[in-house]
């Protein structure tokens, strides 16, 4: 397999190598065999995108950008295509990664080598909490989840309850792995701060065949609002056994992975799901006047690839990558020093991109404008409900 | 109170699954003596094959036992047919269960690349529903798991006691090579016990595909816990395995309340240790003979 890429690639490479057209390499890193292949080829697609869309309007500085694969299909893997993109392709940069174990691994061999990394959608807080130079980071994190998911249910959820957040008792799950424990970590602080009652707040395998005990725990503790954060078997198993002990809370929030996916709402049911709510990446129901060229990123989609988008993660893919590339294109030229100061004078507004956010790099040359928005499941359709400039519909409650 | 028989009756419901998932890896390994860790893996199988077949040709999901338990008898016979009698006659019994690491691989990264990362929804036709039964809560799949599953160690016992190819089955068992000197064809009833055990987790994927969705790695969410059930229960004991599988289920459940659901697993697993320290053979293993050597 790695023998095969790597010819392939070595092919490809000699084959593009004419010298008719300046070109640029960029890498183009994400896991697109094995278990996290179908979101990892989602994620690569809005960078795709990105890429055409500057190479239409004239390229970087008048050079073509070409992007060259590598399949990060798991942690040894990262690793060694990084390593074959920098040393041999010799690529300008980095772009990736879909999952935060890959892209930890992988900006390890690029920071070494003073190569910029360029993370377009993994979430843990070590990707950028690691203090890297070369490692800028485009999408919304794990801390930004937690704090967004609590803001949505001061500021909204629990008006439309008719309750202040100090009468709601809380209950947080999670899935015990970085992922989980990070999010929910962030929830916690950020529900104190706001003087919510945490009640339980407890962990599981994501693997787990039965989450029987964690819904009695629930109940028994009075647990109003449930907020989990999980992948997509878990979040379907969690929903179902609530449902089938006869458990009601006044809402539940999911973060991310599962809650966001169609397959998800029809695997638990669609009159069970419904009133659900979710914080995620920003997804395409969504008002487009909050989010400037979301119509025509679904329409370049929809022709590169004829389907529509199968989740946001094409979305936060494409804009980060439009914006890096753009202020690229932008500054002095393309080594190292020169993209870290082009990523520096980097200043987007909120409210100026597809995915509604704007970027400036701050601390540790994380995204600071970086904001994740709510979703609630209505009729089998995940819809935007906030922030209210983002919102296509009201939110429901079932009291 | 209420919590608590529902606790106990979650553990026991749990325990049905886990009982179902074990019978099969319990068979084979009494029988013809190898680990399969591809157990999982044909629980995944025979769980996409409960899936098509519900959806492409609108049954109800138990009416594909007909199709299910036989396509998987003709998977578990060819595995000992092709990969595990080839590697009978190797200097070292452990190659088979490698070769049985590699199966499950294989066909891991097979239905990842036929059905994708995604979760294939099996239609549940009302097996979610829950019943009443007194102050206590469960499924109707549920109860249908763990009723088939004693049922199955019933008509396992019956088979391998009265038939005459049960007795033959428990002299291959008993002693390899006494058993092919009385005239019992050994290759045969190998291919034929592996086929049993792969059509006992044909029956199980029947039954837990319509309450959990499908996926290529669903086989690794069971797989550890059916080893566990297996080696309390005593290596190769069908009655062992299912009480083995009650005892996990009530203690999972009740862990995962009273203690706390990031602990379960690690109570589970002490305990489990605590037993085998206990009774080295597990709770209804025979002292060990030097059978297994034949």
């Amino acid at each position: 397999m790695t023998i095969k890429t790597y010819l392939t690639g070595t092919a490809l490479a000699l084959a593009l190598a004419s010298p008719a057209l300046a070109e640029v390499k960029f890498g183009s890193l994400y896991p697109i065999s094995g278990p996290l292949a179908l979101l990892g080829e989602e994620s690569a697609r809005g960078l795709e995108i990105a890429v055409d869309e500057i190479n239409a309007a004239g390229g970087l500085q008048g050079e073509q950008i070409v992007l060259e694969r590598g399949d990060a299909v798991d942690n040894n893997q990262a690793t060694g295509e990084a390593r074959r993109l920098i040393s041999f392709v010799g690529v300008k940069g980095i772009f990736g990664s879909y999952s935060s174990a890959r892209a930890i691994a992988a900006s390890q061999v690029s920071e070494l080598a003073g190569v910029p990394y360029f993370e377009l959608g993994a979430v843990a807080d070590e990707v950028t909490g690691r203090g890297l130079e070369y490692l800028f980071r485009t999408n919304p994190t794990a801390a930004h989840m937690g704090a967004d998911s609590i803001t949505l249910l001061v500021d909204s959820i629990a008006p439309g309850l008719g309750k202040s957040p100090e009468e709601l008792t809380l209950g947080i799950i999670y899935e015990d792995s970085s992922y989980g424990t990070s999010v929910a970590g962030h929830q916690e602080t950020h529900a104190k701060e706001a003087g919510l009652n945490v009640a339980v707040k407890a962990h599981y395998a994501a693997n787990s065949v039965d989450m029987s005990s964690i819904v009695l725990s629930l109940r028994e503790a009075g647990v109003d609002v449930v907020l989990q954060t999980s992948y997509q078997n878990d979040s379907v198993l969690f929903l179902q056994q609530a449902n089938e002990a006869g458990y009601e809370p006044l809402a539940i929030i999911g973060g991310g992975g599962g809650y966001s996916m169609q397959p998800t709402a029809d695997a638990v049911g669609h009159d069970v799901i419904d009133g659900v709510f979710d914080v995620d990446f920003t997804q395409f129901a969504v008002n487009t006047e909050a989010t400037p060229g979301l119509e025509e990123f679904i329409t370049a989609y929809e022709e590169k690839y004829g389907t529509a988008p199968r989740s946001g993660h094409s979305l936060a893919n494409y804009v980060g990558a439009k914006v890096i590339l753009e202020a690229i294109a932008a500054g002095e030229g393309f080594e190292p020093d020169q993209i870290v100061a082009a990523m520096q004078a980097v200043d987007v507004p909120q409210g100026a991109t597809a995915a509604g956010y704007g970027v400036k790099f701050g601390e540790n040359n994380q995204n600071e404008r970086a904001t994740m928005m709510g979703m609630q499941w209505q009729d089998g359709r995940l819809v935007t409900i906030f922030p209210e400039d983002a919102a296509v519909a009201e939110i429901r409650f079932n009291n | 109170m209420t919590t608590f028989l529902q606790i106990i009756t979650n553990g026991l419901m749990l325990g049905g699954l886990f009982a179902i998932v074990a019978i099969g890896l319990t068979l084979i390994f009494g029988i013809v003596k190898v680990v399969n860790f591809a157990h999982g893996e044909f629980l995944m199988v025979g769980m996409f094959l409960t899936w098509m077949i519900t959806t492409r040709m609108g049954l109800h999901p138990f009416a594909s036992v007909i199709l299910v338990v036989p396509a998987m008898f003709v998977l578990g016979a060819l595995t000992q047919r092709l990969l595990i009698q080839p590697l009978m006659g190797a200097e070292d019994d452990h190659v088979q269960i490698f070769a049985t690491v590699g199966l499950s691989t294989a066909l891991m990264n097979l239905a990842l690349l036929t059905y994708g990362a995604d979760i294939a929804n099996t239609p549940t036709f009302g097996l979610r529903a829950p019943i009443e039964l007194g102050p206590v809560r469960i499924l109707t799949g549920q109860l249908y798991i763990f009723l088939a599953a004693i049922a199955l160690v019933i008509a396992l016992q019956l088979f391998l006691k009265n038939s005459q190819t049960g007795r033959a089955i428990r002299a291959v068992a008993q002693h390899r090579v006494a058993a092919e000197l009385m005239g019992v064809n050994v290759p045969r009833i190998y291919i034929l016990s592996f086929g049993l055990g792969a059509a006992c987790v044909g029956l199980a994927a029947v039954l837990i595909a319509p309450l959990y969705p499908t996926s290529s790695n669903i086989g690794t969410y069971f797989v550890l816990t059916a080893f566990v059930v297996v080696v309390l229960g005593g290596l190769g004991s069908i009655p062992g395995a299912f009480f083995g599988a009650m005892v996990i289920g009530i203690v999972d459940s009740a862990a995962g309340y009273y203690i706390g659901s990031g602990l379960r697993e690690a109570v589970v697993f002490g305990l489990f240790l605590v037993i085998l320290i206990l009774r080295p053979s597990g709770l209804f293993g025979k002292r060990m003979t030097l059978s297994h050597l034949s």
